[in-house]
């Protein structure tokens, strides 16, 4: 697999609007821009980070890409393209905004791992039941063929097979996100968005989890888009890193450009965040936001992060921000750093 | 491994087992299936036609439904053979014939005016024949109360499942659609849920005379609304979990989701309520036929039964035994549900110990 090839997706400009209504006749009283006119692309077998604060939009975009917006809330706005070739020859299909039978075949292609692998299991289903889901709608494999895959894929992601007929309430959380992990394998899939799959988990068990994905991406040639707000995380699992603030990109390269030098201030002040290990540690480099990110029912005009960025000037919100090269390839919006 | 891997349980599974051990719930439940399905089979134990005749060498089997000529067995009357006469008879005369009549040989609509143990205008106070005695127009109490249990009981699961099923299937459509589905389905139910029952009952009772099929529709129609609001809250918040969105992301059709991933989980109110609105069923038939809006009248049901009582006031038997009988019933009922609603306390699992 050349992954200087066609990429595996390619966003272009995407949007997911939410609507929000009030009122005794529940009309709309607003608009919730979860994310606003996003941009980038995935090369096959690479790790893309999402990273942000809460409300950053960064699930958001990892859902718009699977396309659960729409059959969750029917009201959703979406524009924008989400261009996806399953495989290096196929043609390339925008998911976005697709119904449910258009995209019904391209599920196989792109599955999804939970941030919670308590309410991501169906309590009422046994472990076969469910990695065997997936297998019953995209594939035509008898139930002994599935059966046999379901343990294959259970011994692969470190289980033993003999809990394939145990109910989800009898595992821990790192063996309920592995059994996660299993289904979204059911249908080998070319792309899996994992939304935030270790924050849930206890640090050791974390480790583990980071590297089976990692193995598992080696053997099945997956690419992961991988939204975390631990960045030390996604700083090890990563190829590239996006740092997303209130529905936007503001910086985005490669781990290291961004872990090591990020220059956008919002990605800076980020970075700083991340606890060091040693307490003696020099403190005066860090950068500490004031405020909460703004609601993005009322976003500030021009640059969103002007409202608590620390070199904000006056044109700053009059800005029509892009994402400027600024050397080998570190993409930031913000004109006012080099 | 040498550990033998314990049978994993089901959530219903584990629940089921915590009921079997609410022993005043378990013991009600394993008693009223057995009376239910005893009752369905009352025609052999409690009835007025005899099991198997033989009469002039050859053999009847009236229970069935066979209808037999009087004048074929030798007895002066028109209609069927009174089978009580010729079992007497039979063994009075010694012969070849014998005829094998129910343990309790009367029928709850046989108005029981010439039984030689019965003196005098009924009601008739309990005898040994008659253990419940007779009503005000002589037909024997205890046969009456059994027809009238049966009735009852099935006439409550009909209520209940018809109404369940309607009221599940819209709660179901509101709350996994949501949207305007949902805010213009609401005001249609609550639209319904103002429609005046009594007077819709006793419109359609002077147009059309119910029976139990059609007073099974009417009220189920009118019962649906509360469970279609659990359901739909209930649909609400198992929608936004993310099995939820693993079985979309899947591709799994809404049919799929809806039955097959939503509603095993959602129905914990359906099996608690379930108990509960079925002695609420049977309350609604008992005050209607009181009132005489419900079944037509040779019909042994509980509400004519407790009219009667009324009626009769001096007459204790009249109101002390169709009364007892619905207090078992309903009594075994709760007894039923709150044990369910125990078995399915999640705070039973999740508590520390």
């Amino acid at each position: 697999m050349s992954p200087e090839a066609t990429p595996l997706l390619e966003v272009q400009d995407l949007k997911v609007w939410f609507p929000v209504y009030g009122g005794i006749l529940r009309h709309q009283v607003g608009t919730v821009k979860a994310v606003d006119g996003l941009t980038f692309s995935l090369k096959r077998g690479e790790v893309l980070g999402l990273v942000g604060e809460s409300g950053s939009g960064k699930t958001t975009v990892g859902r718009a890409v699977i396309n659960l917006h729409k059959p969750m809330y029917p009201d959703v706005e979406l524009s924008g393209e989400i261009s996806f070739r399953a495989r290096q020859d196929s043609p390339a299909v925008n998911l976005n905004g697709l119904g449910r039978a258009a995209m019904k075949p391209h599920r196989a292609d792109v599955q999804m791992i939970f941030q919670d692998p308590f309410s991501s299991l169906n309590p009422r289903m046994t472990v076969l039941q469910i990695i065997e889901g997936p297998m019953k709608i995209h594939t035509d494999l008898n139930k002994d063929a599935r059966k046999e895959r379901v343990l294959e894929l259970l011994q692969r992601v470190g289980l033993q097979p003999q809990y394939a007929e145990r109910y989800p309430h009898e595992f821990s959380g790192g063996q309920r996100q592995r059994i996660g992990i299993a289904r979204a394998l059911a249908t080998r899939p070319s792309l899996i968005i994992a939304d935030e799959p270790v924050s849930a988990l206890d640090v050791s068990v974390q480790a583990q989890v980071i590297n089976l994905m990692l193995e598992l991406k080696k053997e099945f040639g997956l690419t992961y888009i991988f939204v975390a707000h631990d960045l030390s995380v996604v700083y090890h699992i990563a190829d590239r890193i996006a740092v997303m603030y209130l529905g936007n990109i503001v910086e985005i390269g490669t781990a290291d450009q961004v872990y090591r030098a990020p220059k956008h201030p919002y990605s800076k002040a980020l970075l700083s965040s991340v606890p060091k290990p040693d307490p003696r540690s020099d403190k005066s480099g860090r950068v500490i936001l004031q405020g909460d990110i703004p609601t993005p029912l009322a976003k500030p005009s021009g640059c969103g992060f002007r409202t608590r960025c620390p070199i904000a000037k006056p044109e700053c919100a009059g800005l029509t921000l892009e994402l400027e090269d600024k050397g080998k390839g570190q993409m930031v919006a913000c004109p006012y750093v080099d | 491994m040498s550990q033998t891997p314990q049978k994993s349980l089901s959530v219903f599974q584990r629940r089921w087992r915590k009921f079997k051990t609410l022993k005043r719930g378990w013991y009600s439940f394993q008693a009223l299936i057995v009376l239910y399905m005893l009752s369905l089979l009352c025609p052999l134990f409690i009835n007025n036609k005899a099991l198997v005749v033989k009469y002039g060498g050859e053999y009847y089997f009236p229970v069935v439904g066979q209808f037999n000529e009087a004048r074929d067995f030798g007895q002066r009357i028109i209609g069927e053979v009174e089978y009580r006469t010729l079992a007497r008879s039979t063994e009075e005369a010694d012969g070849d014939d014998w005829v094998l009549m129910p343990p309790y040989a009367f029928h709850p609509n046989e108005s029981l005016l010439d039984e030689a143990d019965l003196p005098g205008r009924p009601p008739h106070f309990p005898t040994s024949n008659h253990w419940l005695g007779t009503d005000n127009r002589g037909r024997d109490v205890l046969a009456r109360l059994v027809y009238g249990f049966r009735i009852s009981i099935t006439f409550a699961i009909g209520v209940v499942t018809l109404s369940y099923l309607l009221g599940m299937v819209i709660g179901q459509i509101l709350g996994y659609f949501g949207g305007r589905v949902d805010i213009y389905g609401q005001r249609i139910v609550e639209i319904w849920s103002g429609l005046p029952f009594l007077y819709t009952v006793i419109i359609i009772s002077s147009i059309v005379t119910p029976n139990v099929w059609v007073l099974i529709l009417i009220l189920a129609i009118f019962r649906w609304m509360g469970i279609s609001l659990y359901m739909r809250g209930e649909f609400y918040r198992e929608k936004s979990r993310d099995y939820v969105a693993a079985a979309i992301a899947q591709g799994e059709s809404h049919w799929t989701i809806m039955f097959r991933h939503i509603l095993p989980n959602s129905l914990t109110p359906v099996v608690s309520f379930a108990p509960f609105a079925l002695v609420a069923a049977i309350s609604s038939l008992v005050s209607l036929d009181f009132l005489g809006f419900g079944l037509p009248a040779p019909t042994p049901s509980w509400g004519e039964m407790v009219n009667q009582g009324l009626q009769n006031i001096t007459k204790w038997h009249l109101i002390a035994f169709p009364l007892a009988a619905l207090f078992g019933t309903l009594m075994m009922v709760v007894f039923i549900g709150e044990a369910i609603r125990e078995a399915f306390d999640p705070k039973v699992f999740s508590r520390l110990r």
